[in-house]
């Protein structure tokens, strides 16, 4: 497939020797491709696939031998909280975002565009608290959220996941609003606007795309948690999807691995997709401007 | 004159009414960056510090206080303790090793991608999925596959010849489970170090690789003497962000192998996971998280001389 794809582009009689670069070089990247995609194509086919299919070796696994079945997708719908797991989900995710956005934009500008005692040190101590792991902070916070009376509640991530988003969007609203021309102010300002007045009025406007891309990463860095949904939560109906999804559809030994890997690719490749779109400015957020 | 004292006015208003007060930029700006540094002070200074102090107290799940002062006691029964000695090899031996491979698919993944040839971009959003995949999702999937009977992988080793007789029990057997937890941080990481590598690669202007090259520097020489050195500050911060995941991560052990067989496949994280929250021993639980930092400072310390070297 992949040297069908190059061939109109081929020049004609210069040189065997582009063509065998370009046949290398979609070579490895279909090796890759396959390394990389075959544990979510066995997700898609095992959520499609009739258990008796499912267990049985003798024939091709990886492809359907019997008629595909939508039991799996049932049994997750009907029979167990996905879908209140999903609604959690987008209320934590809603929340945080709001969070984030109320939190790092106004600071993202400030390190951006304003000089004030201790930005310096500010911007070294925010890039710091990325290197703070989840791992040192999640059994302090156990004693934290309980005392804030959260334990084992929706509230509790969304207090603790702007702790890794804060920083993260901080960083990368700075870098947006060092893109902006900063006669926008200046201009407004001239006009008789404050600074104040300036930055709802001119700013922001031109921040839209920043802030959707903080957003987006807002909700995509908490969907990649698991140690603090998997620390603060245990009731049932208070997980979010990825945690609902890998401990409600095990029982003792029991996997159920069609049922499983229907909510693991319906909860995970959108948020995969989605992320990977947005995935330059995230390589951009965490180098910091090292790269131009 | 007139415009001297018109300003030296306006100076003095501006102390007067809180609106003009926020027109100081050294003002607006500590008020602006309040709200931030208030909540990681709130929710990142202070489960530090409590971390800190939880490491050498006795504090339980069950308890509501804080727990007494004990001292070292904690640090000292984890260096007695086997199952901790395994999860600290384990740790710096599993992380090792996936960088090793991470650096090696994801440099030779990067200049795949550098090519840009037609189609690149469908190949970069299949290879992307492991990184950006929410990475609980992906461990149970790999769980799946390295499932004792039907497993996928062994399918697919059986009929390419690769594995004969009978199939390996990847999760059964310690060095096996071992391995499989290096091969999903592998799987996970990869892309990640590719597309930063990638993103350093389009930054070189393509002029500074011609004079490599017209200087004869062939395609090895050129990477190490001349990409490698200007993309220092980029593969520092990816090194590091990666390095911090793989040193602290305790999903894939934890959905993977839960620490089996028999407790040989424990991290620190999944380690301090199991004594803080499944035994409640919060105390124990914050010592062994608390290990990490030496080990983070040491590796951060490493990672920025080899640069450093490389540089000069």
């Amino acid at each position: 497939m992949a040297t069908v794809a190059a061939a109109p582009h081929l020049p004609q009689p210069r040189s065997t020797r582009l063509l065998r670069k370009r046949i290398l070089v979609y070579s490895g990247l279909t090796l890759y491709a396959v390394l990389a995609g075959l544990p979510v194509y066995w997700m898609l086919i095992t959520t499609f696939k009739a258990d008796r299919d499912l267990y049985n070796l003798q024939n091709f696994p990886l492809w359907f031998n019997q008629a595909a079945t939508l039991d799996h997708l049932n049994l997750l719908f009907n029979k167990t909280g996905f879908t209140g797991w999903l609604v959690n989900t987008l209320i934590v995710a809603v929340a945080v975002v709001a969070i984030t956005l109320v939190v790092a934009v106004p600071a993202g500008y400030a390190m951006a565009r304003l000089r004030f005692p201790g930005a310096e040190t500010l911007s070294i101590g925010i890039f710091l608290t990325y290197l703070v792991p989840t791992t040192l902070l999640f059994l302090p916070l156990v004693k934290v959220i309980a005392s804030v009376g959260l334990f084992d509640k929706l509230g509790s991530l969304i207090i603790a996941y702007p702790t890794f988003t804060i920083p993260f969007c901080t960083w990368l609203m700075a870098g947006f609003f060092r893109t902006l021309p900063q006669e926008i102010e200046e201009a407004a300002m001239v006009d008789g606007c404050s600074r104040i007045g300036a930055i709802p009025r001119v700013v922001l406007p031109l921040s839209i795309a920043g802030m959707l891309t903080v957003a987006i990463f807002a909700f995509t860095l908490s969907m990649q948690d698991f140690i603090y949904a998997l620390s603060f939560v245990s009731s049932s109906d208070q997980k979010v999807v990825t945690i609902g999804v890998v401990t409600e559809l095990i029982r003792g030994d029991v996997f159920f691995w069609g049922s499983l890997m229907a909510g693991a690719l319906l909860a995970g490749v959108p948020v995969a997709i989605l992320y990977s779109f947005f995935l330059d400015y995230f390589v951009k957020g965490i180098t910091g401007g090292a790269v131009k | 004159m007139a415009g001297a004292v018109t300003i030296a006015a306006r100076r003095a208003r501006q102390w007067r009414s809180l609106p003009d007060l926020l027109e100081r930029q050294s003002v607006l700006g500590v008020v602006l960056v309040s709200g931030a540094i208030l909540y990681m002070l709130a929710l990142v200074g202070y489960p530090f510090a409590l971390a800190l102090y939880l490491s050498v107290s006795d504090a339980n799940v069950a308890t509501s206080g804080l727990g007494n002062f004990v001292g070292f006691d904690n640090f000292v029964s984890l260096f007695q303790s086997s199952v901790f000695l395994t999860a600290l090899r384990n740790t710096l031996f599993f992380t090792l090793i996936a960088a090793v491979f991470k650096s090696f698919l994801g440099t030779t993944l990067a200049f795949l991608l550098a090519e840009n040839l037609p189609g690149t971009r469908v190949f970069r959003l299949i290879i992307l999925l492991p990184w950006t995949i929410p990475i609980a999702l992906s461990s149970i999937t790999w769980k799946w596959m390295f499932d004792s009977q039907y497993s996928i992988i062994n399918w697919i080793g059986t009929h390419l010849g690769i594995i004969h007789g009978n199939p390996p029990i990847w999760l059964g057997d310690p060095n096996l489970a071992a391995a499989s937890i290096i091969i999903v941080n592998i799987w996970r990481g990869f892309p990640f170090a590719a597309i930063i590598l990638l993103a350093g690669l389009t930054s070189i202007p393509q002029d500074i690789l011609d004079a490599a090259k017209m200087d004869g520097a062939n395609g090895l020489v050129r990477f190490r003497k001349v990409i490698v050195p200007m993309i220092a500050p980029v593969l520092f911060i990816g090194g590091l962000y990666d390095l911090v995941f793989s040193l602290t991560d305790m999903t894939v052990v934890n959905l993977l192998t839960n620490g089996g067989p028999a407790n040989t496949t424990h991290v620190l994280a999944s380690y301090a996971f199991l004594v803080g929250v499944q035994s409640g021993a919060l105390g124990r639980g914050a010592a062994i998280a608390v290990l990490l930092l030496p080990i983070l400072l040491i590796v951060i310390i490493l990672v920025l001389r080899s640069l450093k070297r490389r540089e000069i």
